[in-house]
Protein backbone atom coordinates (compact mmCIF):
# COMPACT_ATOMS: atom_id res chain seq x y z
CA UNK A 1 0.00 0.00 0.00
CA UNK A 2 2.71 2.47 0.88
CA UNK A 3 5.74 2.97 -1.26
CA UNK A 4 8.98 3.06 0.59
CA UNK A 5 9.53 6.80 0.16
CA UNK A 6 6.14 8.48 0.01
CA UNK A 7 4.78 9.64 3.35
CA UNK A 8 1.41 8.20 4.22
CA UNK A 9 -1.46 10.71 3.96
CA UNK A 10 -2.68 11.94 7.31
CA UNK A 11 -6.09 10.46 7.88
CA UNK A 12 -8.11 12.32 10.41
CA UNK A 13 -11.60 11.23 11.31
CA UNK A 14 -12.58 14.88 11.46
CA UNK A 15 -12.10 15.28 7.70
CA UNK A 16 -15.16 13.07 7.23
CA UNK A 17 -15.44 12.08 3.62
CA UNK A 18 -12.76 14.37 2.23
CA UNK A 19 -9.41 13.08 1.21
CA UNK A 20 -7.65 15.14 3.81
CA UNK A 21 -8.15 18.18 5.94
CA UNK A 22 -6.74 20.47 3.31
CA UNK A 23 -9.34 19.46 0.78
CA UNK A 24 -12.10 19.94 3.32
CA UNK A 25 -10.81 23.36 4.24
CA UNK A 26 -10.70 24.33 0.60
CA UNK A 27 -14.28 23.18 0.19
CA UNK A 28 -15.42 25.15 3.22
CA UNK A 29 -13.75 28.27 1.88
CA UNK A 30 -15.28 27.70 -1.51
CA UNK A 31 -18.77 27.48 -0.05
CA UNK A 32 -18.10 30.66 1.87
CA UNK A 33 -17.03 32.47 -1.27
CA UNK A 34 -20.05 31.38 -3.28
CA UNK A 35 -22.46 31.83 -0.39
CA UNK A 36 -23.53 35.40 -1.20
CA UNK A 37 -24.30 34.41 -4.78
CA UNK A 38 -26.12 31.26 -3.72
CA UNK A 39 -28.21 32.97 -1.07
CA UNK A 40 -29.24 35.75 -3.38
CA UNK A 41 -29.88 33.31 -6.18
CA UNK A 42 -31.98 31.14 -3.91
CA UNK A 43 -34.14 34.01 -2.71
CA UNK A 44 -34.45 36.18 -5.78
CA UNK A 45 -34.43 33.49 -8.39
CA UNK A 46 -35.34 30.02 -7.17
CA UNK A 47 -37.99 31.01 -4.65
CA UNK A 48 -39.24 33.75 -6.92
CA UNK A 49 -39.42 31.33 -9.83
CA UNK A 50 -41.37 28.74 -7.85
CA UNK A 51 -43.75 31.36 -6.51
CA UNK A 52 -44.16 32.79 -9.97
CA UNK A 53 -45.15 29.46 -11.44
CA UNK A 54 -47.69 28.77 -8.73
CA UNK A 55 -49.08 32.29 -8.82
CA UNK A 56 -49.69 32.07 -12.55
CA UNK A 57 -52.52 29.69 -11.73
CA UNK A 58 -54.18 32.09 -9.33
CA UNK A 59 -56.29 35.18 -9.43
CA UNK A 60 -54.66 37.69 -7.17
CA UNK A 61 -55.59 41.29 -6.71
CA UNK A 62 -52.97 42.02 -4.04
CA UNK A 63 -55.40 43.28 -1.41
CA UNK A 64 -56.85 39.83 -0.88
CA UNK A 65 -55.04 36.52 -0.86
CA UNK A 66 -54.53 34.62 -4.09
CA UNK A 67 -57.24 32.20 -5.14
CA UNK A 68 -56.58 29.14 -7.23
CA UNK A 69 -58.14 29.24 -10.68
CA UNK A 70 -56.14 26.66 -12.57
CA UNK A 71 -55.57 27.43 -16.23
CA UNK A 72 -58.11 30.25 -16.34
CA UNK A 73 -55.47 32.95 -16.74
CA UNK A 74 -53.99 31.23 -19.74
CA UNK A 75 -57.37 30.64 -21.28
CA UNK A 76 -58.21 34.30 -20.84
CA UNK A 77 -54.88 35.27 -22.36
CA UNK A 78 -55.59 33.44 -25.56
CA UNK A 79 -58.84 35.29 -26.05
CA UNK A 80 -57.66 38.68 -24.78
CA UNK A 81 -57.58 41.23 -27.63
CA UNK A 82 -55.13 43.37 -25.67
CA UNK A 83 -52.69 40.49 -25.47
CA UNK A 84 -53.11 39.73 -29.14
CA UNK A 85 -52.41 43.34 -30.03
CA UNK A 86 -49.36 43.48 -27.81
CA UNK A 87 -48.03 40.22 -29.20
CA UNK A 88 -48.52 41.27 -32.80
CA UNK A 89 -46.84 44.59 -32.09
CA UNK A 90 -43.90 42.90 -30.41
CA UNK A 91 -43.34 40.38 -33.19
CA UNK A 92 -43.86 43.06 -35.84
CA UNK A 93 -41.07 45.00 -34.20
CA UNK A 94 -38.81 42.01 -33.65
CA UNK A 95 -38.63 40.55 -37.14
CA UNK A 96 -37.56 43.61 -39.16
CA UNK A 97 -35.41 44.86 -36.30
CA UNK A 98 -33.28 41.73 -36.03
CA UNK A 99 -33.08 41.18 -39.77
CA UNK A 100 -31.93 44.67 -40.71
CA UNK A 101 -29.75 44.89 -37.66
CA UNK A 102 -27.70 41.88 -38.77
CA UNK A 103 -27.46 43.04 -42.37
CA UNK A 104 -26.48 46.63 -41.65
CA UNK A 105 -24.12 45.75 -38.80
CA UNK A 106 -22.36 43.24 -41.02
CA UNK A 107 -22.02 45.78 -43.81
CA UNK A 108 -20.55 48.31 -41.40
CA UNK A 109 -18.21 45.74 -39.91
CA UNK A 110 -16.92 44.78 -43.35
CA UNK A 111 -16.42 48.42 -44.20
CA UNK A 112 -14.50 48.97 -40.99
CA UNK A 113 -12.48 45.80 -41.39
CA UNK A 114 -10.68 47.07 -44.45
CA UNK A 115 -7.51 48.80 -43.49
CA UNK A 116 -8.79 52.35 -43.38
CA UNK A 117 -7.64 55.13 -41.20
CA UNK A 118 -9.79 56.51 -38.39
CA UNK A 119 -11.26 53.07 -37.84
CA UNK A 120 -11.35 53.63 -34.09
CA UNK A 121 -13.20 56.89 -34.64
CA UNK A 122 -15.93 55.28 -36.74
CA UNK A 123 -16.17 52.37 -34.32
CA UNK A 124 -16.77 54.80 -31.51
CA UNK A 125 -19.31 56.75 -33.52
CA UNK A 126 -21.50 53.77 -34.27
CA UNK A 127 -21.20 52.36 -30.78
CA UNK A 128 -22.21 55.51 -28.90
CA UNK A 129 -25.97 54.96 -29.08
CA UNK A 130 -25.46 51.58 -27.44
CA UNK A 131 -24.25 53.19 -24.22
CA UNK A 132 -27.06 55.71 -24.17
CA UNK A 133 -29.98 55.38 -21.78
CA UNK A 134 -32.96 53.85 -23.61
CA UNK A 135 -35.41 56.18 -21.84
CA UNK A 136 -33.35 59.13 -23.03
CA UNK A 137 -33.19 57.65 -26.54
CA UNK A 138 -36.96 57.28 -26.59
CA UNK A 139 -37.35 60.83 -25.34
CA UNK A 140 -35.02 62.28 -27.95
CA UNK A 141 -36.48 60.37 -30.85
CA UNK A 142 -40.01 61.17 -29.74
CA UNK A 143 -39.11 64.78 -30.39
CA UNK A 144 -37.40 63.95 -33.67
CA UNK A 145 -40.61 62.28 -34.81
CA UNK A 146 -42.81 65.15 -33.63
CA UNK A 147 -45.32 65.55 -36.47
CA UNK A 148 -45.44 69.34 -36.40
CA UNK A 149 -42.07 70.55 -35.17
CA UNK A 150 -39.70 67.63 -35.41
CA UNK A 151 -36.80 67.66 -37.90
CA UNK A 152 -37.79 64.39 -39.55
CA UNK A 153 -41.15 65.62 -40.72
CA UNK A 154 -39.89 69.08 -41.58
CA UNK A 155 -37.23 67.50 -43.78
CA UNK A 156 -39.81 65.23 -45.39
CA UNK A 157 -42.05 68.20 -46.07
CA UNK A 158 -39.17 70.12 -47.56
CA UNK A 159 -38.58 67.20 -49.91
CA UNK A 160 -42.23 67.08 -50.82
CA UNK A 161 -42.68 63.67 -49.21
CA UNK A 162 -45.56 62.63 -46.93
CA UNK A 163 -44.99 63.54 -43.31
CA UNK A 164 -47.23 61.27 -41.20
CA UNK A 165 -47.96 61.36 -37.49
CA UNK A 166 -45.36 58.72 -36.90
CA UNK A 167 -46.05 57.65 -33.35
CA UNK A 168 -49.79 58.07 -33.35
CA UNK A 169 -50.68 55.24 -35.70
CA UNK A 170 -49.69 51.64 -35.27
CA UNK A 171 -48.15 50.97 -38.70
CA UNK A 172 -45.93 54.03 -38.81
CA UNK A 173 -45.15 53.67 -35.12
CA UNK A 174 -43.75 50.21 -35.74
CA UNK A 175 -41.53 51.54 -38.52
CA UNK A 176 -40.43 54.43 -36.32
CA UNK A 177 -39.61 52.15 -33.39
CA UNK A 178 -37.67 49.69 -35.55
CA UNK A 179 -35.55 52.54 -36.89
CA UNK A 180 -34.75 53.70 -33.37
CA UNK A 181 -33.93 50.18 -32.20
CA UNK A 182 -31.63 49.78 -35.18
CA UNK A 183 -29.93 53.07 -34.42
CA UNK A 184 -29.33 52.10 -30.83
CA UNK A 185 -28.35 48.49 -31.34
CA UNK A 186 -26.31 48.25 -34.54
CA UNK A 187 -23.08 49.36 -32.89
CA UNK A 188 -23.04 46.34 -30.61
CA UNK A 189 -23.60 43.83 -33.41
CA UNK A 190 -21.00 45.61 -35.49
CA UNK A 191 -18.34 45.19 -32.82
CA UNK A 192 -19.07 41.48 -32.52
CA UNK A 193 -19.04 41.05 -36.28
CA UNK A 194 -15.73 42.89 -36.43
CA UNK A 195 -14.24 40.48 -33.95
CA UNK A 196 -15.57 37.58 -35.98
CA UNK A 197 -14.20 39.04 -39.21
CA UNK A 198 -10.81 39.56 -37.72
CA UNK A 199 -10.72 35.95 -36.65
CA UNK A 200 -10.83 34.82 -40.29
CA UNK A 201 -7.27 34.09 -41.42
CA UNK A 202 -6.20 36.39 -44.18
CA UNK A 203 -4.63 33.41 -45.95
CA UNK A 204 -8.07 32.31 -47.11
CA UNK A 205 -8.64 35.56 -48.94
CA UNK A 206 -5.15 35.63 -50.39
CA UNK A 207 -5.50 32.12 -51.70
CA UNK A 208 -8.87 32.98 -53.20
CA UNK A 209 -7.44 36.06 -54.89
CA UNK A 210 -4.69 34.01 -56.42
CA UNK A 211 -7.35 31.66 -57.75
CA UNK A 212 -9.05 34.65 -59.35
CA UNK A 213 -12.09 34.89 -57.09
CA UNK A 214 -13.84 38.27 -57.10
CA UNK A 215 -14.59 40.27 -53.98
CA UNK A 216 -18.21 39.20 -54.04
CA UNK A 217 -17.30 35.54 -54.44
CA UNK A 218 -14.86 35.79 -51.57
CA UNK A 219 -17.56 37.31 -49.44
CA UNK A 220 -20.08 34.65 -50.35
CA UNK A 221 -17.79 31.65 -50.07
CA UNK A 222 -15.39 32.63 -47.29
CA UNK A 223 -16.75 35.43 -45.16
CA UNK A 224 -20.39 34.43 -44.87
CA UNK A 225 -19.88 30.77 -44.06
CA UNK A 226 -17.19 31.50 -41.49
CA UNK A 227 -19.36 34.15 -39.87
CA UNK A 228 -22.35 31.90 -39.37
CA UNK A 229 -21.61 31.15 -35.69
CA UNK A 230 -21.40 34.88 -34.96
CA UNK A 231 -24.55 35.55 -36.97
CA UNK A 232 -26.35 32.79 -35.14
CA UNK A 233 -25.32 34.14 -31.74
CA UNK A 234 -26.39 37.68 -32.63
CA UNK A 235 -29.71 36.59 -34.05
CA UNK A 236 -30.54 34.55 -30.95
CA UNK A 237 -29.80 37.32 -28.49
CA UNK A 238 -31.30 39.90 -30.85
CA UNK A 239 -34.63 38.10 -30.91
CA UNK A 240 -34.60 37.47 -27.16
CA UNK A 241 -33.88 41.13 -26.52
CA UNK A 242 -36.41 42.37 -29.03
CA UNK A 243 -39.27 40.29 -27.68
CA UNK A 244 -38.73 41.89 -24.27
CA UNK A 245 -38.58 45.50 -25.40
CA UNK A 246 -40.31 47.88 -23.00
CA UNK A 247 -38.86 51.16 -21.78
CA UNK A 248 -37.81 52.63 -25.10
CA UNK A 249 -41.12 51.88 -26.80
CA UNK A 250 -43.11 52.96 -23.75
CA UNK A 251 -41.47 56.38 -23.63
CA UNK A 252 -41.82 56.94 -27.36
CA UNK A 253 -45.38 55.83 -27.91
CA UNK A 254 -47.09 57.06 -24.79
CA UNK A 255 -49.15 59.98 -26.03
CA UNK A 256 -51.82 61.70 -23.94
CA UNK A 257 -51.89 59.01 -21.28
CA UNK A 258 -52.54 56.20 -23.75
CA UNK A 259 -49.97 53.80 -25.07
CA UNK A 260 -50.22 53.73 -28.86
CA UNK A 261 -47.93 50.74 -29.31
CA UNK A 262 -48.23 48.38 -26.36
CA UNK A 263 -45.73 45.54 -26.22
CA UNK A 264 -46.01 42.30 -24.28
CA UNK A 265 -43.81 43.48 -21.43
CA UNK A 266 -45.79 46.70 -21.23
CA UNK A 267 -48.91 44.59 -20.80
CA UNK A 268 -47.25 42.66 -17.98
CA UNK A 269 -46.48 45.92 -16.24
CA UNK A 270 -49.93 47.31 -16.89
CA UNK A 271 -51.85 44.25 -15.68
CA UNK A 272 -49.57 43.71 -12.71
CA UNK A 273 -48.97 47.17 -11.38
CA UNK A 274 -51.78 49.31 -12.69
CA UNK A 275 -54.80 47.06 -12.66
CA UNK A 276 -53.08 44.91 -10.01
CA UNK A 277 -54.11 41.58 -11.47
CA UNK A 278 -50.94 39.87 -10.39
CA UNK A 279 -51.83 36.31 -11.34
CA UNK A 280 -52.79 37.35 -14.85
CA UNK A 281 -49.67 39.41 -15.31
CA UNK A 282 -47.50 36.46 -14.30
CA UNK A 283 -49.34 34.24 -16.73
CA UNK A 284 -48.53 36.70 -19.52
CA UNK A 285 -44.89 36.64 -18.44
CA UNK A 286 -44.76 32.84 -18.59
CA UNK A 287 -46.36 32.91 -22.00
CA UNK A 288 -43.69 35.32 -23.15
CA UNK A 289 -41.06 32.98 -21.77
CA UNK A 290 -42.62 30.12 -23.69
CA UNK A 291 -42.62 32.17 -26.89
CA UNK A 292 -38.97 33.09 -26.40
CA UNK A 293 -38.12 29.44 -25.80
CA UNK A 294 -39.92 28.39 -28.96
CA UNK A 295 -38.12 31.00 -31.06
CA UNK A 296 -34.79 29.99 -29.54
CA UNK A 297 -35.37 26.28 -29.97
CA UNK A 298 -36.35 26.77 -33.60
CA UNK A 299 -33.14 28.69 -34.16
CA UNK A 300 -31.07 26.01 -32.48
CA UNK A 301 -32.71 23.37 -34.63
CA UNK A 302 -32.13 25.36 -37.80
CA UNK A 303 -28.53 26.04 -36.94
CA UNK A 304 -27.53 22.55 -37.97
CA UNK A 305 -28.56 23.49 -41.48
CA UNK A 306 -26.64 26.65 -41.90
CA UNK A 307 -24.07 27.22 -39.15
CA UNK A 308 -20.54 25.97 -39.73
CA UNK A 309 -18.35 25.30 -36.79
CA UNK A 310 -14.72 24.66 -37.53
CA UNK B 1 4.91 54.32 -57.53
CA UNK B 2 2.95 56.48 -59.89
CA UNK B 3 -0.43 57.31 -58.42
CA UNK B 4 -2.14 57.58 -61.72
CA UNK B 5 -1.34 54.00 -62.72
CA UNK B 6 -4.56 52.03 -63.17
CA UNK B 7 -5.00 49.81 -60.06
CA UNK B 8 -3.55 52.42 -57.70
CA UNK B 9 -5.98 54.96 -58.99
CA UNK B 10 -8.94 52.66 -58.57
CA UNK B 11 -7.88 51.72 -55.06
CA UNK B 12 -7.58 55.37 -54.06
CA UNK B 13 -11.03 56.21 -55.40
CA UNK B 14 -12.41 53.10 -53.70
CA UNK B 15 -10.90 54.18 -50.43
CA UNK B 16 -12.24 57.72 -50.77
CA UNK B 17 -15.68 56.39 -51.63
CA UNK B 18 -15.60 54.19 -48.54
CA UNK B 19 -14.70 57.14 -46.36
CA UNK B 20 -17.44 59.21 -47.96
CA UNK B 21 -20.04 56.54 -47.26
CA UNK B 22 -18.83 55.92 -43.71
CA UNK B 23 -18.68 59.60 -42.95
CA UNK B 24 -22.19 60.27 -44.21
CA UNK B 25 -23.61 57.32 -42.31
CA UNK B 26 -21.63 58.47 -39.30
CA UNK B 27 -23.00 61.98 -39.50
CA UNK B 28 -26.52 60.63 -39.89
CA UNK B 29 -25.85 58.53 -36.83
CA UNK B 30 -24.77 61.51 -34.80
CA UNK B 31 -27.68 63.67 -35.88
CA UNK B 32 -30.03 62.59 -33.08
CA UNK B 33 -27.40 63.53 -30.49
CA UNK B 34 -26.64 66.80 -32.24
CA UNK B 35 -30.31 67.55 -32.56
CA UNK B 36 -30.92 66.78 -28.93
CA UNK B 37 -28.18 69.18 -27.84
CA UNK B 38 -29.38 71.81 -30.24
CA UNK B 39 -32.99 71.50 -29.13
CA UNK B 40 -32.01 71.72 -25.48
CA UNK B 41 -30.52 75.14 -26.12
CA UNK B 42 -33.46 76.61 -27.98
CA UNK B 43 -35.97 79.15 -26.76
CA UNK B 44 -39.68 78.39 -26.84
CA UNK B 45 -40.25 80.37 -29.99
CA UNK B 46 -37.49 78.60 -31.88
CA UNK B 47 -38.80 75.29 -30.66
CA UNK B 48 -42.16 75.70 -32.29
CA UNK B 49 -40.96 76.78 -35.68
CA UNK B 50 -42.14 74.62 -38.52
CA UNK B 51 -38.74 74.81 -40.20
CA UNK B 52 -36.36 73.99 -37.35
CA UNK B 53 -32.69 74.76 -37.67
CA UNK B 54 -29.87 72.71 -36.31
CA UNK B 55 -28.10 75.68 -34.82
CA UNK B 56 -30.19 77.81 -32.47
CA UNK B 57 -30.01 81.54 -32.94
CA UNK B 58 -29.59 82.17 -29.24
CA UNK B 59 -28.13 79.65 -26.83
CA UNK B 60 -30.46 79.26 -23.90
CA UNK B 61 -28.21 77.62 -21.31
CA UNK B 62 -30.81 78.43 -18.69
CA UNK B 63 -32.88 75.52 -19.99
CA UNK B 64 -30.48 73.27 -18.13
CA UNK B 65 -31.02 75.19 -14.93
CA UNK B 66 -34.76 74.99 -15.54
CA UNK B 67 -34.55 71.20 -15.38
CA UNK B 68 -33.42 71.42 -11.77
CA UNK B 69 -35.88 74.18 -10.98
CA UNK B 70 -38.94 72.44 -12.36
CA UNK B 71 -38.36 68.92 -11.11
CA UNK B 72 -36.58 67.06 -8.30
CA UNK B 73 -33.97 66.25 -10.89
CA UNK B 74 -31.05 66.49 -8.50
CA UNK B 75 -32.81 63.94 -6.31
CA UNK B 76 -33.23 61.61 -9.29
CA UNK B 77 -29.57 62.05 -10.15
CA UNK B 78 -28.34 61.32 -6.66
CA UNK B 79 -30.58 58.29 -6.40
CA UNK B 80 -29.28 56.99 -9.69
CA UNK B 81 -25.69 57.47 -8.60
CA UNK B 82 -26.20 55.71 -5.28
CA UNK B 83 -28.12 52.84 -6.78
CA UNK B 84 -25.72 52.39 -9.68
CA UNK B 85 -22.62 52.38 -7.51
CA UNK B 86 -24.29 49.97 -5.09
CA UNK B 87 -25.37 47.57 -7.78
CA UNK B 88 -22.06 47.69 -9.65
CA UNK B 89 -19.90 47.06 -6.61
CA UNK B 90 -22.30 44.37 -5.45
CA UNK B 91 -22.34 42.58 -8.79
CA UNK B 92 -18.59 42.72 -9.29
CA UNK B 93 -17.79 41.61 -5.74
CA UNK B 94 -20.25 38.72 -5.62
CA UNK B 95 -19.60 37.50 -9.15
CA UNK B 96 -15.82 37.66 -8.81
CA UNK B 97 -15.86 35.78 -5.50
CA UNK B 98 -18.04 33.07 -6.95
CA UNK B 99 -16.27 33.02 -10.29
CA UNK B 100 -12.93 32.56 -8.56
CA UNK B 101 -14.28 29.75 -6.41
CA UNK B 102 -15.80 27.91 -9.36
CA UNK B 103 -12.65 28.30 -11.41
CA UNK B 104 -9.85 27.69 -8.95
CA UNK B 105 -11.22 25.82 -5.96
CA UNK B 106 -12.41 22.25 -5.71
CA UNK B 107 -15.50 21.33 -3.78
CA UNK B 108 -18.30 18.83 -4.01
CA UNK B 109 -21.21 19.87 -6.20
CA UNK B 110 -19.17 22.46 -8.03
CA UNK B 111 -20.34 21.46 -11.48
CA UNK B 112 -23.99 21.02 -10.60
CA UNK B 113 -24.26 24.28 -8.71
CA UNK B 114 -22.60 26.19 -11.53
CA UNK B 115 -24.93 24.77 -14.16
CA UNK B 116 -27.82 25.59 -11.83
CA UNK B 117 -26.70 29.21 -11.71
CA UNK B 118 -26.57 29.31 -15.49
CA UNK B 119 -30.26 28.48 -15.57
CA UNK B 120 -30.71 32.00 -14.24
CA UNK B 121 -29.63 33.33 -17.60
CA UNK B 122 -32.45 31.60 -19.40
CA UNK B 123 -35.32 33.11 -17.47
CA UNK B 124 -36.35 36.67 -18.35
CA UNK B 125 -36.91 39.14 -15.54
CA UNK B 126 -40.61 39.71 -16.19
CA UNK B 127 -41.44 36.22 -14.94
CA UNK B 128 -39.82 37.04 -11.60
CA UNK B 129 -40.87 40.61 -11.12
CA UNK B 130 -44.15 40.03 -9.32
CA UNK B 131 -42.73 37.56 -6.75
CA UNK B 132 -39.79 39.88 -6.20
CA UNK B 133 -42.28 42.68 -5.66
CA UNK B 134 -43.99 40.55 -3.03
CA UNK B 135 -40.66 39.73 -1.37
CA UNK B 136 -39.96 43.45 -1.18
CA UNK B 137 -43.29 43.90 0.52
CA UNK B 138 -42.43 41.21 3.06
CA UNK B 139 -39.02 42.73 3.76
CA UNK B 140 -40.45 46.24 3.89
CA UNK B 141 -38.04 47.34 1.19
CA UNK B 142 -40.35 49.49 -0.95
CA UNK B 143 -38.94 52.94 -1.61
CA UNK B 144 -35.58 52.03 -0.13
CA UNK B 145 -32.09 51.90 -1.54
CA UNK B 146 -31.65 48.29 -0.48
CA UNK B 147 -34.80 47.42 -2.37
CA UNK B 148 -33.38 49.02 -5.47
CA UNK B 149 -29.91 47.56 -5.12
CA UNK B 150 -29.91 44.16 -3.49
CA UNK B 151 -32.24 42.12 -5.69
CA UNK B 152 -30.12 43.07 -8.69
CA UNK B 153 -26.63 42.20 -7.48
CA UNK B 154 -26.75 38.48 -8.18
CA UNK B 155 -25.54 38.16 -11.72
CA UNK B 156 -25.23 34.67 -13.18
CA UNK B 157 -23.77 36.29 -16.27
CA UNK B 158 -21.06 37.84 -14.14
CA UNK B 159 -20.23 34.55 -12.48
CA UNK B 160 -20.00 32.91 -15.89
CA UNK B 161 -17.82 35.64 -17.38
CA UNK B 162 -15.42 35.91 -14.47
CA UNK B 163 -15.14 32.16 -14.00
CA UNK B 164 -14.19 31.98 -17.66
CA UNK B 165 -11.46 34.52 -17.11
CA UNK B 166 -10.18 32.97 -13.88
CA UNK B 167 -9.96 29.60 -15.62
CA UNK B 168 -7.45 31.13 -17.95
CA UNK B 169 -5.09 32.11 -15.16
CA UNK B 170 -2.51 29.39 -14.42
CA UNK B 171 -2.85 27.44 -11.21
CA UNK B 172 0.81 27.98 -10.42
CA UNK B 173 0.08 31.19 -8.55
CA UNK B 174 -2.55 29.40 -6.58
CA UNK B 175 -0.31 26.44 -5.72
CA UNK B 176 2.56 28.68 -4.70
CA UNK B 177 0.39 30.77 -2.45
CA UNK B 178 -1.20 27.69 -0.90
CA UNK B 179 2.23 26.36 0.01
CA UNK B 180 2.89 29.60 1.79
CA UNK B 181 -0.21 29.04 3.88
CA UNK B 182 -2.53 31.58 2.30
CA UNK B 183 -6.24 30.91 2.58
CA UNK B 184 -8.38 31.00 -0.56
CA UNK B 185 -9.79 34.43 0.19
CA UNK B 186 -6.29 35.89 0.47
CA UNK B 187 -5.32 34.17 -2.75
CA UNK B 188 -8.35 35.67 -4.40
CA UNK B 189 -7.77 39.14 -3.03
CA UNK B 190 -4.01 39.43 -3.41
CA UNK B 191 -3.27 37.45 -6.55
CA UNK B 192 -6.24 36.68 -8.76
CA UNK B 193 -8.24 39.85 -8.37
CA UNK B 194 -5.41 42.10 -9.57
CA UNK B 195 -4.71 39.72 -12.43
CA UNK B 196 -8.33 39.84 -13.52
CA UNK B 197 -8.44 43.57 -14.03
CA UNK B 198 -9.47 43.53 -17.73
CA UNK B 199 -12.38 41.19 -17.09
CA UNK B 200 -13.41 43.11 -13.99
CA UNK B 201 -13.29 46.38 -15.91
CA UNK B 202 -15.35 45.00 -18.78
CA UNK B 203 -17.94 43.41 -16.53
CA UNK B 204 -17.91 46.40 -14.21
CA UNK B 205 -18.74 48.72 -17.07
CA UNK B 206 -21.54 46.46 -18.31
CA UNK B 207 -22.92 46.37 -14.77
CA UNK B 208 -22.59 50.14 -14.52
CA UNK B 209 -24.36 50.67 -17.82
CA UNK B 210 -27.27 48.33 -17.14
CA UNK B 211 -27.70 49.66 -13.61
CA UNK B 212 -27.77 53.29 -14.72
CA UNK B 213 -30.30 52.57 -17.46
CA UNK B 214 -32.43 50.10 -15.54
CA UNK B 215 -36.12 50.95 -15.69
CA UNK B 216 -38.58 48.17 -14.95
CA UNK B 217 -37.42 47.18 -11.47
CA UNK B 218 -36.94 50.79 -10.35
CA UNK B 219 -40.41 51.56 -11.60
CA UNK B 220 -41.83 48.62 -9.65
CA UNK B 221 -40.10 48.98 -6.32
CA UNK B 222 -40.39 52.75 -5.86
CA UNK B 223 -43.47 54.88 -5.52
CA UNK B 224 -42.45 58.05 -3.77
CA UNK B 225 -41.06 60.71 -6.04
CA UNK B 226 -38.03 61.24 -3.83
CA UNK B 227 -36.87 57.69 -4.42
CA UNK B 228 -37.22 57.64 -8.18
CA UNK B 229 -34.14 57.18 -10.33
CA UNK B 230 -33.33 59.06 -13.53
CA UNK B 231 -34.89 56.78 -16.16
CA UNK B 232 -38.15 56.56 -14.23
CA UNK B 233 -38.16 60.26 -13.44
CA UNK B 234 -37.66 61.24 -17.04
CA UNK B 235 -40.19 58.75 -18.36
CA UNK B 236 -43.00 59.56 -15.96
CA UNK B 237 -42.68 63.25 -15.45
CA UNK B 238 -42.27 64.65 -18.89
CA UNK B 239 -45.66 66.21 -19.07
CA UNK B 240 -45.77 67.19 -15.45
CA UNK B 241 -42.50 68.98 -14.91
CA UNK B 242 -41.03 69.71 -18.25
CA UNK B 243 -43.39 72.07 -19.89
CA UNK B 244 -41.33 72.64 -22.95
CA UNK B 245 -39.39 70.18 -25.03
CA UNK B 246 -36.13 72.06 -24.79
CA UNK B 247 -36.12 71.33 -21.09
CA UNK B 248 -37.03 67.69 -21.75
CA UNK B 249 -34.07 67.40 -24.09
CA UNK B 250 -31.81 69.01 -21.52
CA UNK B 251 -32.92 66.45 -18.95
CA UNK B 252 -32.35 63.57 -21.39
CA UNK B 253 -28.88 64.86 -22.23
CA UNK B 254 -27.86 65.22 -18.62
CA UNK B 255 -28.99 61.66 -17.99
CA UNK B 256 -26.80 60.25 -20.72
CA UNK B 257 -23.66 62.39 -20.35
CA UNK B 258 -22.00 60.53 -17.46
CA UNK B 259 -22.06 57.14 -19.13
CA UNK B 260 -20.94 58.62 -22.43
CA UNK B 261 -18.01 60.27 -20.69
CA UNK B 262 -17.02 57.11 -18.84
CA UNK B 263 -17.25 55.19 -22.06
CA UNK B 264 -15.14 57.70 -23.96
CA UNK B 265 -12.40 57.44 -21.36
CA UNK B 266 -12.28 53.67 -21.21
CA UNK B 267 -13.44 52.78 -24.67
CA UNK B 268 -10.53 50.68 -25.78
CA UNK B 269 -10.75 48.25 -22.88
CA UNK B 270 -14.51 48.22 -22.97
CA UNK B 271 -14.93 47.52 -26.63
CA UNK B 272 -12.46 44.68 -26.33
CA UNK B 273 -14.37 43.36 -23.36
CA UNK B 274 -17.61 43.40 -25.34
CA UNK B 275 -15.97 41.56 -28.21
CA UNK B 276 -14.53 38.92 -25.89
CA UNK B 277 -17.82 38.32 -24.18
CA UNK B 278 -19.53 38.02 -27.53
CA UNK B 279 -17.11 35.48 -28.87
CA UNK B 280 -17.56 33.16 -25.92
Amino acid sequence: MHSADAPAPIRRPAARGFRNRQTRDEAVWAYALIAPMLIGFAVFFLIALGASLVLSFTEWRIIESPSWIGLANYRELVRDPQFRTALVNTVAITVPHVFFRLVIALALAIALNSRIRFRAFYRLLFFLPTVTMPVAIGTIWKWLYDPAFGPINSTLRRLGLPAPEWLAHRGTAIVAVVIVLLWSGIGYDMIIFLAGLQAIPRIFYEAASIDGASGWQQFRDITLPLLTPTTFFLSVIGIIYSLQVFDLVYVMTRIDQTNRLPTVVYLIYDEGFRTFRMGYAIAIAWTLLAIILVFTLIQFRLQKRWVNYE
Amino acid sequence: MNVSSGPQHRRLIGRLALHAVLLSVGILFMLPFLWSISTSLKSMSELFSVQPNLIPKKLRWDNYQAVFDNAPFLRFYINSIIVTIGRTIGQVAIASLAGFAFAQLRFPGRGVIFVGLLAGLMVPDQVLIVPRFVIMREFGWFDTYQGLIIPLIFSSFGVFLLRQYFLGIPRDFHEAAKLEGANPFQIYRDIYLPLARPALAAFGFLALLSSWNEFFWALTVTNQTEMRVLPVGIALFQGQYFTNNAIVMAAANMATFPLLLIFLFFQKQLVEGVAISGLK
